[in-house]
């Protein structure tokens, strides 16, 4: 007996055949390509190991001029606490020349992971050529170079603005060196100290008194514009706000008010001074505009209301008040209105200053005999004591909002400190005699 | 009729064995980190675990007139310490024979992991073991329990710094093994500063008793972490996590530059990314990775995230 065909040839057979050689196939997997994963979650928050050496003069004349660039930019990075400049007797290389690629082996053997080098030229117009480049020795790139003229005495200058650049390129936030630093220069015996404004570099260089010193003067504060500083004055009569023109040295009083005028501030745009005025037993906010000298006032309260500062978009301020029994932190917005109180620990909060980034506000804190520098966020939340002691008062923001200032008097005398926002590297600020109520200015360039 | 059916059994069949066989191959997750065997402890025995002596001899280290390449992973660091100890367990064992039968000092301690106990056997663990051995006998100077038996153990030569194979104990008897653990108290305290320290120094950051050994893949996340610089101070650290891939070579060199394998638009990213990538490069080559077990790692996706770092 014949039986049918099935369709198309599948004989059980044949399928059964076809079958196995699938499953064969189908057993062959494809490897499975298994790519390791890891997760780094810690790392060592060190300084970055950095080599710096001399910068090569362009002629034989200018090597003294490139060494003193060399000192000032590694003075610089070495005291923001972010890097480590390598002692250079361990360096093995010596650059002797500005366009040769460096021997990175050599820069890897010392542990470098950055290293910068230069040249310093003064050109036959009579300035100063300044040229630098950023390596990265585990690469071999280089990262930024840049080069500058300017006039021979600016070199500091061109020497800050180098380490900005470096700061910047290898920490990504915008550096502070190119700044200065307005503050109270003391001298004297504790019962006759004479007190005059003075400015200088914010590594100690270049000091200028601005005053003499036949008044009394406090809480000098820097305009936007760098050029212009408004402080307080206890000269003749009542304290007096003034503000002075650095350049041309003119001094103008700040409005016309019966009573007392403390601790101004300038807004961000520059146009306005926010000031605190006395009447009577308490002391009020006015906002006064330079231009119209038309004042407006802020707050009216029966408390005492002072150390008004801006947030850095210019729509709010931060003050310092008494309204609720004990000095503490408010933010109200620039045209007046509500206050919203933002400190609640123990203590009392004073002197408050809102950092240029916008994220912190620094103050003063007062506890149980203990003065204390702090930063707490502008909503009032994650505050953290920076610096606590006998006594530390008058926080001031770098421009890029890393590194607060602020004087501390141990007994003998006060003395400028700076330390960064995560409360390491604490640095005395040098200055030629005793100094308080620093002022950090914007960057220059 | 019956080649339908086939047909049908066929198929399914095949499709099951290809569905159950040829699975999507998942990406191999690293196991997670070490495990440690962790002792409570006060906070003034920390304190003299990580002491140092500043009267101690000299110990025999390159002068840093730089930063120092870095260092060799904290297990070897220990046994360093461990070999200087030596001659000190030499000079115990002279000064305890004498007594003998001594009041035994029941100190409440916590309970002892089993590396300590396991001291006298044969297969030992062999780092951890080592380290114990005159660890134990630190102890025993504190609690002058004599031991003749664990003192010749001392004697044997201990390894050099770097991990060997492991030599057998000469004197070790079988039949003496009830002897040795009827004689050790379950007991486990940190040793003191100048029994487990003795670099002439102002101490160490860490401080370790004993540990596991590494398995390679933590080892190799240990050492990356070594050599990784975070640029400190960045306010928002959650748009920083940067995700490198790195390949090797069988020596444990990276066989190409390595690669970031995301973007971020955070303005800072860019620096995250390059602290990222000069750190895997820093701490090239790997050398300590097993050639044997290539295949797991070489190629490795690395994300590097500092979050953690950054908190409060």
């Amino acid at each position: 007996m014949r039986q049918a065909l099935p369709p198309f040839g599948f004989t059980r057979r044949r399928v059964l055949a076809f079958g196995a050689a699938a499953s064969a196939s189908a057993l062959i997997a494809p490897s499975a390509s298994a790519q390791l994963r890891l997760d780094v979650t810690q790392g060592n928050v060190q300084p970055i190991p950095i080599a710096i050496p001399d910068f090569v003069g362009g002629t034989p004349n200018d090597t003294e001029a490139a060494r003193g660039v060399t000192q000032v930019i590694t003075n610089n990075l070495r005291r923001s606490g972010l890097f480590n400049p390598i002692d250079p007797a361990a360096y093995i290389e010596k650059i002797t020349s500005f366009d040769v690629l460096p021997r990175f082996p050599d820069w890897k053997a010392i542990n470098a992971q950055g290293l910068i080098t230069g040249r310093v030229t003064r050109q036959g117009d009579g300035r100063l050529k300044v040229e630098f480049r950023l390596w990265d020795v585990t690469s071999g790139q280089q990262l930024t170079g840049q080069q500058y003229f300017t006039s021979p005495d600016n070199w500091r200058r061109i020497a800050h603005i180098v380490s900005d650049q470096v700061y910047e390129r290898l920490t990504g936030e915008k550096g502070y060196f190119d700044t200065r630093i307005v503050f109270v220069d003391e001298t004297g015996p504790k019962e006759r100290r004479v007190k005059r404004l003075a400015i200088m570099d914010q590594d100690g260089a270049n000091v200028r008194y601005l005053t003499r010193g036949d008044d009394l003067v406090l809480t000098p504060r820097f305009a936007p514009s760098t050029q212009e500083i408004t402080y307080m004055s206890y000269g003749q009569g009542d304290p007096r706000v003034l503000l002075l023109n650095i350049e041309t040295g003119q001094r103008e009083i700040v409005g016309n008010f019966p009573g007392m005028t403390f601790s101004p501030r300038f807004s961000p745009t520059g146009q306005q001074v926010i000031m605190s005025l006395q009447q009577g037993g308490n002391s009020n906010l006015f906002v006064m505009d330079l231009q119209s000298k038309r004042t407006t006032r802020l707050t009216d309260t029966s408390a005492i209301d002072t150390a008004p500062c801006y947030a850095p978009d210019g729509g709010r301020i931060c003050f310092e008040s008494d309204r609720g029994g004990k000095p503490q932190i408010y933010v109200m917005g620039v045209g007046g209105g509500g206050a919203q109180r933002i400190s609640f620990g123990e203590g009392s909060y004073s002197t408050p200053v809102w950092s240029p980034r916008g994220d912190f506000i620094a103050f003063t804190k007062q506890y149980q005999g203990q003065f204390a520098i702090g930063i707490m966020k502008p909503d009032g939340s994650g505050e953290r004591l920076l610096t606590s002691g006998f006594h530390n008062e008058g926080p001031t923001f770098a421009p890029n909002g890393r590194v607060v200032m602020f004087f501390r008097d141990p007994g003998s005398g006060p003395s400028l400190y700076t330390i960064d926002v995560t409360g390491r590297n604490e640095q005395k600020v040098p200055t030629p005699a005793l100094a308080s109520d620093p002022a950090w200015s914007p960057l220059l360039s | 009729m019956k080649a339908g059916w086939t047909i049908s059994a066929v198929g399914h069949a095949a499709l099951l064995a290809w569905g159950l066989i040829s699975i999507a191959a998942k990406p191999l997750n690293a196991s997670p980190p070490e495990s440690m065997p962790v002792d409570i402890i006060s906070a003034t025995d920390f304190s003299q675990i990580t002491n140092g002596i500043k009267t101690a001899p000299k110990a025999e280290t390159p002068k840093p007139l730089v930063e120092k390449v870095a260092e060799a992973k904290p297990v070897e660091e220990a046994n360093a310490k461990v070999v200087d100890k030596k001659p000190e367990i030499v000079a115990t064992s002279d000064k305890v024979e004498p007594p003998k039968p001594q009041v035994e000092q029941k100190k409440p301690e916590p309970k002892p992991t089993p590396a300590q106990k396991s001291e006298p056997k044969q297969a030992f663990a062999k780092e951890p073991e080592q380290k114990l051995d005159p660890i134990a006998e630190a102890l025993k100077k504190d609690t002058q329990k004599p031991d003749p038996k664990t003192q010749q153990k001392a004697e044997t030569p201990l390894p050099p710094k770097k991990p060997e194979p492991h030599k057998p104990q000469p004197k070790f008897d079988a039949s003496r093994i009830a002897a040795l653990l009827d004689k050790r108290d379950p007991q486990r305290h940190s040793a003191t500063g100048d029994t487990l320290s003795h670099t002439p120094s102002l101490g160490t950051p860490m401080g370790r008793a004993a540990s596991l050994t590494q398995s390679e893949i933590d080892a190799l996340r240990a050492r990356i972490q070594q050599c990784w610089n975070p640029p400190a101070g960045l306010a928002d650290a959650r748009d920083l996590i940067v995700v490198v891939r790195i390949r090797f070579n069988p020596d444990g060199s990276l066989s190409t530059d390595p690669t970031l394998s995301n973007s971020g638009s955070h303005p800072t990213f860019q620096v995250a990314a390059e602290s990222a990538l000069r750190a895997v490069r820093r701490c090239a080559p790997y050398s300590f990775m097993p050639v044997a077990k290539y295949d797991v790692w070489k190629d490795v996706e690395v994300t590097f995230d500092p979050r953690d770092m950054f908190r409060g």
